[in-house]
């Protein structure tokens, strides 16, 4: 029997694994108690002081919204402007908000949106992204999607597409009719209007400048 | 530690293809070297084949630096790619001496 | 000792391993069919418009995906649990009572999905129809089902395991599954914040297909390489180790790739970056890891064969398992590694993030990884439970393989082409826009890509019934050495 080497050990390896496997999971749980208090959601008083949060509150719906070029990032973040009507109101208190964005939550769950769109870039890939969706100039005062469901506003075109998908088609492809209520539509669109608000790093880069992009024509 | 820079720079448009084929060429290279040292050590293919080994390292370790540069990327990510280039380079090495190492003590 | 690797007569833990396995194949079945149903969406979208949309086809089709591949682990652990061991399973009767709970389980929620599909936005909904999580819709009733019936199997392996002979690769499994069935609980809570829904989310997928799953094919490989062509135990487990140290090592913060876009903080780019970049490294490791030891043994062999006493021990004693398993690490480094690689770094994944390339990845990397090493385990459990000594490749077992991998294949590079349109068109350009993406979609490159992956799908389908004729019929054929 030749003399034992350390690196021909197996108790040696077994303890580097338990070592390193223990290094990387304790580093990982750090990292999520940091992350976890700055993507944890802002509140209504945080809106009105102008902090800035990564996660604002739900009474973000009361405010413009808008994506614009940080220089000191070097990429685009949501911005949250002047007041904004919302459904005709800019006044939703935090629980108001709060209820409708938790409708839209469940909304975006139990529709099964995530199959057929990505969110935050997650999900399947058969439908527009819809992180920025709310941000989308199509839905805008001149958007040819607004101009299709023939609403004054933005929130009013949303929801009446999430009601009737199939009324308005926008390619061969087409969204189903998935029995949304007036109600869930105005939840989700109060959620989408939320995750446009959302610091997701730059992304999507470029979002809506079609015109202006650096690669645009 | 923030790379201020590293998403300002977009990528180029036609710079997009050659950056995914290099980076695929990063792991296909480097499978080349990892594979033909191993054949070579464990007596599959000839001793003369081992320089073909390490010219695919080099190929592997240009690719990287392609793929680096065509993605504008920050000096710690530059650091990384270097680490994982060398890492790359030590691996086989690493894995064949212990190995012989276990196989003279379990065959004598 | 060796003809006990070669028979589950009389085993009941390796009985139940195979009804683990037959489900698991009627699954992967199920997985393929509804694939077929959304690809044919893509190139026909009016296909079964408002009766089986692509969202419940897709979602039949990831979550029968996760499942075969749970029933297929679990059926393989209880086929080597009496090898390794050296005893029967302990509380074999309650592991075969929880198959059958986990079976009903599986088959209410699959029908729910298919009748009830959506259901109004309320908490009901997320109990009793499914959650809307890719991945992880069950409903959070079956969640609760899924955690007993794991924890019960766990329980299974940890009394096996200490009660009889504690071996590395044995000892890697109990860690590995228990963390295995403890990150499914960061999956089971509801939050109006999608991005501590997504942050949490992760903790489930990630940690389940790059850190937990990854580990669990290296302990599967080693018992694999042991079984079929008699590699030396100190050998193979020193390289478990080795390789336990690596995934963990890389694949745990490497989850920073997955948190880049998704409300995170900006210092997840390094993190997921670097680790990242040192993914690729351990499958490498377990590419050079089967080609070291089937270089040795076959070495070894012609060595012995020339001196005119070969051992027998030394012969591959299943050559489709161990076609499927030199596949796997083939499969592993190529559609993990590579397709994993050049499109991770955050510079990159801006553009990339949430187009097909993400579903070119996902096919071959699921497929590489994990199905090709769990049907290896297959037809090591067809040659236990037939009395096979050496198991051999019939016309079938060849053309399931060529099929099913070459069409996967087909289908990656399909995906690729068009997550490369989608790139310059949708994201680089046009911003991503809900007119940038259908402007990408329209495309020329990109609508060819989706009907050769129509095709490739189907060339993967016949792959499988070439694959199913031959499990039913191997076992009996005379050709094997009995």
């Amino acid at each position: 029997m030749a003399k034992k080497s350390v690196w021909s050990d197996n108790r040696f390896w077994q303890r580097s694994a338990a070592w390193v496997t223990g290094f990387a999971s304790i580093l990982l749980i750090w990292l999520t108690f940091d992350t976890s208090v700055q993507i944890a959601m802002g509140t209504d008083a945080d809106l009105q002081n102008g902090v800035t949060k990564r996660v604002p509150g739900p009474t973000v719906i009361n405010y413009k919204i808008t994506y614009e070029m940080s220089t000191a990032r070097g990429h685009e973040v949501p911005v949250i402007g002047e007041k904004e009507l919302f459904f005709g109101r800019d006044d939703y208190s935090e629980e108001e908000a709060g209820a409708l964005l938790h409708l839209g939550k469940l909304g975006s769950q139990t529709k099964n949106c995530m199959n057929c769109h990505t969110l935050l870039g997650n999900g399947a890939y058969y439908a527009p992204d819809l992180t920025k969706a709310w941000l989308d100039p199509a839905w805008g005062p001149e958007g040819s999607m607004q101009a299709m469901t023939g609403k004054e506003t933005k929130e009013e075109a949303m929801a009446e597409f999430l009601q009737h998908p199939s009324t308005y088609p926008t390619h061969a492809r087409m969204m189903p009719n998935l029995g949304i209520t007036a109600e869930e539509a105005k939840g989700l669109v109060a959620f989408l209007k939320h995750m446009s608000s959302i610091d997701t790093n730059g992304f999507p880069r470029n979002f809506g400048k079609i015109k202006g992009a650096v690669h645009g024509k | 530690m923030i790379e201020e820079v590293a998403m300002r720079q977009d990528i180029l448009l036609d710079d997009f293809l050659p950056l995914f084929v290099s980076s695929s060429l990063v792991l296909v290279f480097g499978g080349f070297y990892v594979g033909i040292y191993t054949a070579v050590k464990v007596n599959l293919l000839k001793k003369w084949t081992m320089p073909l080994a390490y010219i695919f390292w080099m190929l592997a370790s240009y690719c990287l630096y392609l793929m680096g540069s065509l993605m504008h990327v920050g000096d710690f990510t530059a650091k990384a790619l270097v680490v994982a280039a060398i890492g790359l380079l030590l691996l086989p090495h690493a894995v064949y001496y212990m190995q012989h190492h276990v196989h003279e003590e379990n065959e004598h | 000792m060796a003809s006990n690797h070669l028979t589950g007569i009389g085993s009941e833990s390796k009985q139940l391993a195979t009804w683990y396995f037959t489900f698991a194949i009627i699954l992967f079945g199920a997985q393929l069919l509804f694939g077929l149903v959304a690809a044919i969406q893509y190139v026909m979208p009016g296909f079964l418009f408002e009766l089986l949309d692509f969202s419940v086809a897709r979602m039949i089709h990831i979550n029968a995906l996760v499942v075969w591949m749970v029933f297929a682990m679990f059926g393989s652990v209880y086929w080597l649990l009496p090898d390794e061991t050296g005893i029967e399973t302990v509380g074999i009767k309650i592991g075969k009572l929880l198959y059958w709970v986990f079976v009903a389980a599986i088959v209410v929620v699959v029908l729910v999905y298919l009748i009830v599909q959506v259901g109004p936005a309320d908490e009901m909904s997320i109990w009793f129809i499914h959650e809307g999580r890719e991945y992880i819709e069950a409903p959070r009733w079956a969640d609760w089902g899924i955690v007993v019936v794991a924890l019960g199997f766990v329980a299974n392996l940890f009394m096996t395991g200490i009660k009889g002979k504690q071996t590395g690769i044995v000892t890697v499994l109990m860690a590995d599954m228990l963390a295995f069935a403890g990150l499914y609980l960061a999956g089971m809570f509801f939050t109006d914040n999608i991005s501590v829904d997504q942050y949490w989310w992760w903790w489930v997928i990630h940690l389940w297909v790059e850190a937990t799953w990854e580990v669990f094919v290296g302990a599967l490989a080693a018992y694999a390489l042991i079984t079929i062509i008699g590699a030396k135990r100190q050998v193979v487990e020193m390289w478990l180790w080795i390789e336990v140290a690596m995934l963990f090592g890389s694949g745990i913060l490497g989850m920073g790739h997955h948190y880049f876009w998704i409300g995170t903080p900006e210092y997840w780019w390094e993190i997921g970056a670097l680790f990242s970049a040192l993914e690729p490294l351990p499958l490498v490791a377990m590419f050079i890891h089967v080609l070291y030891d089937w270089g040795k043994e076959t070495g070894l062999q012609m060595a012995e064969g020339a001196e005119g006493h070969a051992i027998a021990g030394h012969t591959i004693t299943n050559k489709p398992a161990f076609t499927w398993i030199v596949l796997n690490a083939f499969g592993n480094f190529l559609g993990a590694g590579i397709w994993g690689f050049f499109h991770t770094l955050p510079q990159v994944n801006l553009y990339t993030h949430g187009t097909q390339f993400t579903s070119a990845h996902g096919h071959l990397a699921f497929f590489g990884a994990y199905a090709t090493i769990l049907i290896g385990m297959m037809y090591l459990a067809i040659q236990g439970t037939n009395g096979i000594k050496v198991l051999k490749h019939t016309k079938s077992s060849i053309a399931g393989i060529w099929m099913i991998a070459g069409g996967v294949m087909g289908m990656g590079i399909a995906l690729t082409i068009a997550g490369y349109v989608q790139v310059l068109v949708s994201r680089a350009q046009m911003g991503a826009t809900w007119a940038g993406y259908f402007d990408g979609q329209s495309g020329m490159w990109f609508s060819q890509a989706m009907d050769w992956r129509l095709i490739m799908g189907v060339v993967t389908f016949l792959g499988f019934a070439f694959l199913i004729k031959d499990f039913l019929s191997t076992g009996k054929n005379p050709v094997h050495e009995r």
